[in-house]
């Protein structure tokens, strides 16, 4: 039952992390190696938070607000010039990344620092106690799928975007407006970039570098999972099951990698990942 | 093979980007050996030992340089190999003592672990089909493992702390100074002869247009394995030298941030160009050793940001902007001597048909493009396929030329069946393939382009220049009608659309193909353009023997030059013959709805 609540836990924090690049990534094709920086980022929103005082669950729109914000900047200074050039896009936000790091070390220092939880203590399933928090994040990963899929398959903007996935130049043609729809998407991706790191800040410390090691797994999950948002949560289920599979039997040092290994062999084998088939 | 000089070389026709080199660059070499020579008596002992460190990273830069600036293989994790070799030399020293055997057995252990490594990377990566993005990607995992093993190797490797206090080289500052500013030398002179020679324009072609590059034979994914293992060996003697020099090893060494940082040193040095990374690496990390006591998080900051800015508002880096008033700009080499190569005799109608398709199908679920296509062609035959928009031609045509392409039948070219094999090994058994938009190398020059179409015949020179460029007596002869001759100096893409079509007509002759495919040549080009299309393609077929199939929509052309006609429609070869039987049949007249043939129509 613990290792049942574990695997979806864990699914669901991937998940969490995952989608903000999966939207930029979806739209752009564009990687967007700021995505640690923006986890980091937000994770010293919700420090702030803790810092002044205010209730936890502020953190959450806070930290939203923030990496949306963030996220336009960046999207009109930064990314509108590269949209030709693909790979200097890529490298672009990974300078972006050094930047708010080190703006972030600037502001707050090195050390180690903590973030209140929300949702202390533990809640009993099937008559098991079991961390509130991490059967929250089962939820919030659920609610942030649905919303997710409701608003790229549902609704106008949606279209629109899927209009501009397929086929920009037929899309631009048509009268829909290419750059609106990127600007939008990277601010939103953004945005669920430093809400992922509020999300994931209580369940350990709070420094610095804390966005690197979740990059490179975001990463490899959405290029397995292509781009829809149900193909992601698919992925994070099984890959999740994966990495907690070998981290119990094994080492936790295996389990960290066993996401990327694995994504990189099932891309080199299916080069088109899950999303086709 | 005997080589005739048929034309003079335009020698006094110095057109864009073939500028005089000045006395700019040797200038600066000289400068730049005698820092090498001289840095002992000039620096201190810290600048001197962060020098030596620093023309360690400078090697590593310029193979990074060579996969991506000049390869266009963007790679976050070239460290990894210079971990290898780094933590090859401390292991071997820690566990097995310095002696003149450890010394020899860890070097060759650093060369072949990271070459080895490396190969397998390159599997892993290039493979037909692969996109960019994934070649980045799996880079990235690279490092990532590759330091996980180093802090899973327990008290062996030393675990986050590294390894250090083994014993190594009792060489003097001054001497390591030498030791590691001559490797550096060493590795710019010989990468610098490669990425100039006519092998090093296989590079250059790959970062420019993979597709081209298939489709003249050049096997794309082993060129970049052989460069990544070679390169990846480099970064393994660069590393064992740091390893042997520092004394400490630590899993940073083969880790992301230096393969990153590794990525904007070449990039703020300016891609592509060599000496700018060399530059980058150096000026950096002398800087950064400097400056992060004083201003630690600044100076990353400032790092971060020029390379954000260079990246978008100078793709090119920083040091070639600076060193540009040397006149080292935009150098290229002498325009080669254009021959003659003897034609391969041919036999018509001895051989194998040229090309056989059998029962070829091609489904995209359950919609079939094609279906049961039968088709033979003889050298010597100049065939027209014709069909409305949508009929199938193009797709027709992919199927004779890519093995993967087609879902059932079987093709056979020259008498080889091509089974699922991908372009270049169509290449190989005769094909040449011209598509519909110029498919050349833009960056590259017109003498370099032709170059790369040999490539297949003759095998590139890895250090040098060919002062000859040979070509058949047909490709010579489009080189010559189209003016192409007199602009051999010019970077493709500064051509007319005319001249690319014909220079890519030219490129894919010099394969010298028993079979000529080609996409609409005739869209866009101006009457006299394609009146000396069709003269060419009419020698071909009658002077020379070879088999050409033209995909076409201007009707008059293929009246002019055909042999005979195939219409496609729906998928379905639906009649061939003369093309007067087929334009004054009644089928034809329907399928392109009206009393009369399209063509006539509008021309008349």
């Amino acid at each position: 039952m613990a290792l049942l609540l574990d695997w979806l836990s864990t699914a669901g924090i991937l998940f969490i992390v995952a989608s903000g690049l999966l939207m930029i990534f979806g739209v752009m094709k564009i990687i967007n190696f700021a995505h640690g920086a923006l986890l980091t980022l937000g994770g010293y929103t919700a420090y702030v938070v803790t810092q002044l005082d205010l209730a936890p669950w502020l953190s959450w729109p806070l930290a939203l607000f923030t990496g949306i914000l963030v996220g336009m900047l960046i999207e009109q200074f930064v990314m509108r010039p590269l949209y030709k050039r693909p790979l200097d896009a890529i490298l672009a936000t990974w300078g972006l990344s050094i930047i708010i790091g080190q703006l972030i070390v600037m502001t707050f220092g090195r050390e180690v620092k903590f973030a209140d939880t929300p949702l202390p203590g533990t809640w009993s399933v099937a008559g098991m106690d079991y961390s509130a928090y991490r059967l929250l994040l089962i939820l919030v990963a659920v609610v942030l799928c649905a919303a997710l899929t409701a608003l790229l398959s549902g609704t106008r903007f949606g279209v629109k975007t899927r209009a501009v996935i397929m086929n920009e130049q037929l899309a631009s043609a048509l009268g829909i407006n290419a750059g609106r729809i990127r600007f939008i998407t990277f601010s939103l991706g953004a945005g669920l970039g430093t809400l992922a790191g509020t999300l994931i800040t209580p369940l350990s410390s709070l420094d610095p570098a804390m966005g690197i090691p979740w990059l490179v797994t975001a990463f490899m999950l959405v290029m397995v999972s292509g781009h829809s948002m149900l193909s992601l949560m698919v992925t994070c289920v099984v890959l999740g099951a994966c990495q907690m599979l070998v981290s119990t039997y094994t080492t936790p040092v295996l389990g960290g990698l066993s996401i990327a290994v694995l994504s990189a062999l099932i891309l080199r084998i299916r080069p088109k990942g899950f999303a086709y088939g | 093979m005997d080589n005739v000089t048929v034309a003079a070389p335009a020698g006094a026709q110095h057109t864009a980007g073939t500028t005089k080199i000045g006395w700019g660059v040797p200038i600066l070499i000289a400068a730049g050996l005698a820092l090498l020579v001289l840095g002992p008596w000039l620096f201190g002992g810290y600048l001197l030992s962060i020098l030596i460190k620093a023309y360690f990273f400078a090697i590593l830069a310029v193979t990074v340089d060579i996969l991506w600036g000049y390869t266009g293989y963007l790679t976050f994790g070239h460290s990894a190999f210079f971990g290898i070799g780094a933590y090859a030399a401390g292991l071997m020293f820690l566990h097995q003592g310095f002696s003149g055997g450890t010394i020899a057995l860890g070097l060759v252990l650093a060369i072949v672990a990271s070459a080895a490594l490396g190969g397998l990377v390159g599997w892993l990566s290039f493979y037909r089909g692969a996109s960019p993005f994934f070649a980045t990607v799996i880079s990235l995992v690279l490092p990532i493992v590759a330091t996980q093993a180093l802090l899973s190797g327990g008290t062996w490797t030393g675990s986050s702390s590294g390894i250090t206090g083994y014993e190594t080289f009792a060489f003097s500052l001054e001497t390591w100074y030498w030791i590691s500013g001559g490797l550096m030398a060493v590795v710019g002179l010989v990468g610098w002869l490669i990425v100039r020679s006519d092998a090093g324009r296989l590079l250059t072609s790959i970062r420019d247009n993979e597709e081209r590059c298939s489709y003249l034979g050049i096997n794309v994914p082993r060129v970049k394995i052989i460069l990544l293992t070679a390169t990846a060996g480099v970064a393994g003697i660069a590393g064992f030298g740091y390893g042997s020099f520092s004394g400490v090893v630590a899993p940073e060494l083969a880790g992301f941030v230096l393969g990153t940082e590794l990525i904007i040193w070449v990039a703020l040095g300016g891609r592509g160009t060599l000496w700018g990374p060399m530059i980058g690496a150096i000026l950096i990390s002398v800087a950064t050793a400097y400056l992060s006591s004083s201003i630690p998080f600044a100076w990353q900051l400032i790092l971060g940001t020029a390379f954000v800015l260079v990246i978008v508002l100078l793709p090119q880096g920083l040091i070639p902007l600076l060193i540009k008033p040397f006149g080292l700009h935009g150098q290229a080499g002498k325009i080669p001597e254009l021959v003659e190569r003897a034609a391969p005799e041919t036999h018509a109608g001895t051989g194998p048909t040229a090309l056989d398709m059998q029962g070829v199908t091609k489904s995209f679920g359950s919609l079939n493009v094609l279906q049961g296509i039968n088709l033979n062609a003889e050298a010597g035959e100049l065939i027209g396929l014709i069909g409305p928009n949508g009929a199938g031609k193009s797709t027709l045509m992919r199927c004779m030329s890519d093995g993967a392409a087609r879902t059932a039948g079987s093709v056979h070219l020259c008498g080889r069946d091509i089974e699922r094999r991908p372009p270049e090994d169509c290449v190989r058994f005769g094909l040449g393939r011209k598509f519909q938009n110029a498919n050349i190398f833009e960056t590259l020059t017109v003498a370099e382009c032709l170059r790369m179409a040999g490539t297949t015949l003759e095998k590139p020179a890895l250090f040098r220049r060919q002062p000859q460029l040979a070509l058949p007596p047909y490709a010579l002869e489009v080189v010559r009608k189209t003016g192409l001759d007199a602009k051999l100096g010019t970077v493709a893409q500064d051509l007319s659309h005319g001249e690319q079509q014909a220079l890519e007509l030219a490129m894919v002759l010099g394969l010298q193909p028993k079979i000529v495919l080609l996409d609409e040549p005739t869209a866009g080009l101006t009457k006299t353009e394609r009146t000396q299309i069709g003269d060419v393609l009419s020698s071909l077929a009658h002077k020379y023997k070879l088999c050409c199939l033209l995909v076409e929509h201007d009707l008059d052309f293929v009246e002019e030059i055909a042999t005979r006609t195939v219409v496609l429609h729906q998928g379905e070869i639906v009649m061939q013959g003369s093309f007067q039987e087929v334009v004054n049949s009644d089928l034809v007249k329907t399928i392109y709805s009206g009393a009369h043939p399209a063509g006539h129509e509008e021309s008349n």
